[in-house]
């Protein structure tokens, strides 16, 4: 037994030796050593790992750092998988901001109320804020935040004499505008396909036009009769059913729509070298309607501590250092990644460095959480194809909030 | 006496390929069962379900709208790959010189992974830039129309797996002694005749093994349309195995899945059933 098991911590060494030859700082966890799990990085990951150095240095102790696959579905899965087997493989972990109610109510996090000073929760927004709460208590640090925003073409804007528009109805009308001159060229592309992305996309219609769920009420009917007018009205290809963030990206990316639907990461990769549409386009807030200001989904990561971690207390520490403003200033100018704090969008450094992402404080400011329940995903499963046949016109926009409705009250997500 | 030491000998041989088969198939079988009978769901106090999650899967919408795809896409890919599965056998039957590279060029579909052909298709069902739009001289939403989202599936399945009909039935085809086509021609028979009186009697067993492999492959299809649609739009191409897993892997609501999975299992296995019976009328 303790033969077999020698052998096979002689195998892992040496699988881990093979990848640390390609990797750098692959070594094996040793005894002492915190695990930090997370998704794959955009980018170089000698920033972090420069910030996790200086955190061993500081407390001398190691720490090792995995990569988890890129789908949330699989990170998700994984996660519920070991916590629920009260895994202690791993201290400090990346969740998405809909998981912390679930994971918190399951028991997997520790409590980190007492790690967010006074002075940072001023800081802090209050979207993220609010979805790594769960009843009255704090049980993750927000990392980074993603908000929708509105991307659009700026010189086709400007050659037709139109403003970025404030309100769907503006949206309609710069279509019909420009498409009258470029009849090839589409609307607005976003992400319909049956994924957890529509939902971000629905909620924003839904928000937008005043409504809510947990309230079947006219205004929530409106926006997603205006998602299906989107299709039926020919504003959105008839594909945007088939859509998720990247194909939709690539498609304003080369030229073929005059309004995208995105998180931050499309600037980059638009407005960056290379890009066919580089130096003509703008990003706004997305349209509210009237009387009813815009809304956009919250998204991101947070840090959350591994409530059967062997050493709690530097996990902790970890989190702490991670979600600090420092850090996160540190990974916002490596990365590009949004920190959740209005304190670094006034940072001159950061401005300099990232003029995009400075501009965007106010945006990411007014994101909101989609519903913070530890049954989200089960209703998120209804959501989706509630909200994927209004798309298709399979069904009446009433008749999809009833469903909805009725699905929230058997899940008691508030 | 003797024939009692034999049997128990046979037993004995027998008892490491048993206590195999127990292992990997029926101890969990019986324990996704045992699942299936218990609540399991994350927030929800552990306990004995009895038949509950049954009685909610006769009024679960979403499990008869997956199950109606599943049916759906079995009935006609299956069809389609026997179909086509014997013309190309027959064809092949007739290859001369370029057999093996016939064979080859044949076999490629059924050698690419699932989930890359999947991805290859959804490029190739793209409305702007894939290559069957361009066909059409139309842009068509394959994927996206609810209405063509599963046939484009059975498509996609189709093209994946005739191949492999088509040779099994070419290896069923080569057992078929040639005298007898060749004393039905000496006779008068013509070649339909030849086709429909001798070669497909004597090639049912295989078209029925054939099938069997299908439609079970079929009845518990997953990666294939996951990769291609994930399901939907509007559910439309769900089937059991994506609800199944839905409800496992992603709601960890393992008694309700568990219970998803064994309506699955009796699906398969009464179709197994069938196609046994069958087997056996043609052969005794």
């Amino acid at each position: 037994m303790s033969a077999r098991r020698h052998a096979l911590r002689v195998l892992a060494g040496l699988a881990a030796a093979a990848l640390g030859a390609c990797h750098g700082r692959g070594s094996a966890p040793g005894r002492g050593a915190l695990v930090f799990r997370h998704p794959k990085l955009f980018g170089d990951p000698q920033p972090l790992d420069r910030l996790i150095g200086a955190f061993e240095r500081a407390h001398g102790v190691s720490v090792h750092r995995e990569t988890l696959p890129a789908s949330s579905d699989e990170q998700h899965l994984y996660y519920a998988i070991h916590l629920s087997a009260q895994t202690r493989e791993f201290d400090l972990f990346a969740l998405d901001t809909i998981w912390v109610a679930e994971f918190a109510e399951a028991g997997w996090l520790r409590d980190l109320t007492s790690l967010v000073a006074h002075t940072d929760e001023r800081d802090l927004y209050e979207a993220p804020l609010a979805s790594a709460r769960w009843r009255g208590r704090r049980y993750a640090l927000p990392w980074f935040l993603d908000a929708g925003l509105l991307f659009y073409r700026s010189d086709l804007l400007a050659a037709h004499g139109l403003a970025p528009p404030l309100t769907w109805n503006e949206l309609r009308h710069a279509v019909r505008r420009v498409r009258a001159n470029a009849p090839g060229l589409h609307g607005f592309v976003w992400q319909g396909k049956q994924y957890e992305g529509l939902v971000c996309n629905a909620l924003e219609f839904l928000w937008s036009h005043g409504g809510d769920l947990g309230a079947a009420t006219h205004a929530a009917a409106q926006g997603l009769g205006f998602m299906r007018e989107l299709v039926a009205g020919r504003l959105s290809p008839p594909y945007v059913t088939t859509l998720t963030e990247e194909p939709s990206r690539v498609l304003f990316g080369r030229g073929r729509a005059l309004f995208l639907r995105n998180w931050p990461y499309a600037w980059n990769l638009l407005a960056g070298a290379g890009s066919l549409v580089r130096g003509r386009v703008g990003v706004c807030a997305l349209p509210g309607s009237a009387g009813h200001a815009s809304a956009a989904t919250l998204g991101g990561w947070h840090l959350g501590v591994n409530a059967f971690s062997r050493r709690p207390a530097l996990a902790e520490r970890l989190a702490a250092h991670l979600a600090g403003a420092p850090a996160q200033k540190a990974l916002a100018l490596a990365y590009g990644y949004s920190p959740p704090r209005r304190s670094l969008y006034a940072d001159p450094e950061l401005t300099a460095a990232r003029p995009f992402l400075a501009s965007l404080g106010s945006l990411l400011d007014a994101a909101r959480p989609r519903p913070v329940s530890p049954n989200y995903v089960a209703l998120s499963q209804v959501l989706q194809s509630e909200f994927s046949a209004v798309l298709c016109g399979l069904r009446s926009p009433e008749t999809a909030l009833a469903a909805i409705e009725r699905a929230r009250l058997a899940l008691e997500v508030a | 006496m003797k024939s009692h030491g034999a049997r128990l000998e046979a037993w004995a041989l027998m008892s490491p390929a048993l206590a195999l088969l127990g292992t990997i198939s029926a101890v969990p079988m019986l324990y996704v069962v045992w699942l299936s009978l218990g609540q399991r769901a994350m927030f929800r106090p552990p306990g004995f379900a009895g038949l509950d999650h049954y009685l909610r899967i006769a009024t679960d919408e979403r499990f008869w709208n997956a199950l109606g795809n599943t049916l759906y896409f079995a009935a006609f890919s299956v069809a389609l790959e026997l179909a086509l599965g014997l013309g190309i056998a027959l064809l092949l039957q007739r290859a001369g010189r370029a057999r093996a590279l016939v064979y080859g060029a044949v076999l490629v579909p059924w050698a690419i992974p699932s989930v890359v052909s999947a991805r290859m298709w959804e490029w190739m069902y793209h409305p702007e830039i894939g290559v069957l739009s361009y066909l059409l001289g139309q842009p068509v939403n394959w994927l996206g129309e609810p209405r063509l989202a599963l046939h484009a599936a059975i498509a996609m399945d189709v093209w994946k797996s005739t191949p492999f009909v088509a040779l099994l039935l070419l290896a069923g085809l080569q057992a078929i002694p040639r005298d007898l086509a060749r004393a039905a021609a000496v006779d008068g028979a013509g070649a339909w005749t030849v086709f429909r009186r001798i070669t497909l009697p004597l090639l049912a067993p295989v078209i029925l093994v054939a099938a069997v492999f299908r439609t079970i492959d079929a009845l518990r299809v997953f990666d294939a349309i996951y990769v291609l649609t994930g399901g939907g739009p509007a559910n439309s191409t769900e089937t059991l195995s994506i609800y199944a897993y839905r409800v496992l892997f992603q709601m960890l609501d393992f008694g309700y899945g568990s219970a998803l999975a064994v309506v699955m299992l009796a699906i398969t296995g009464i179709a197994a059933l069938a196609y046994a019976r069958l087997l056996r009328a043609q052969t005794g």
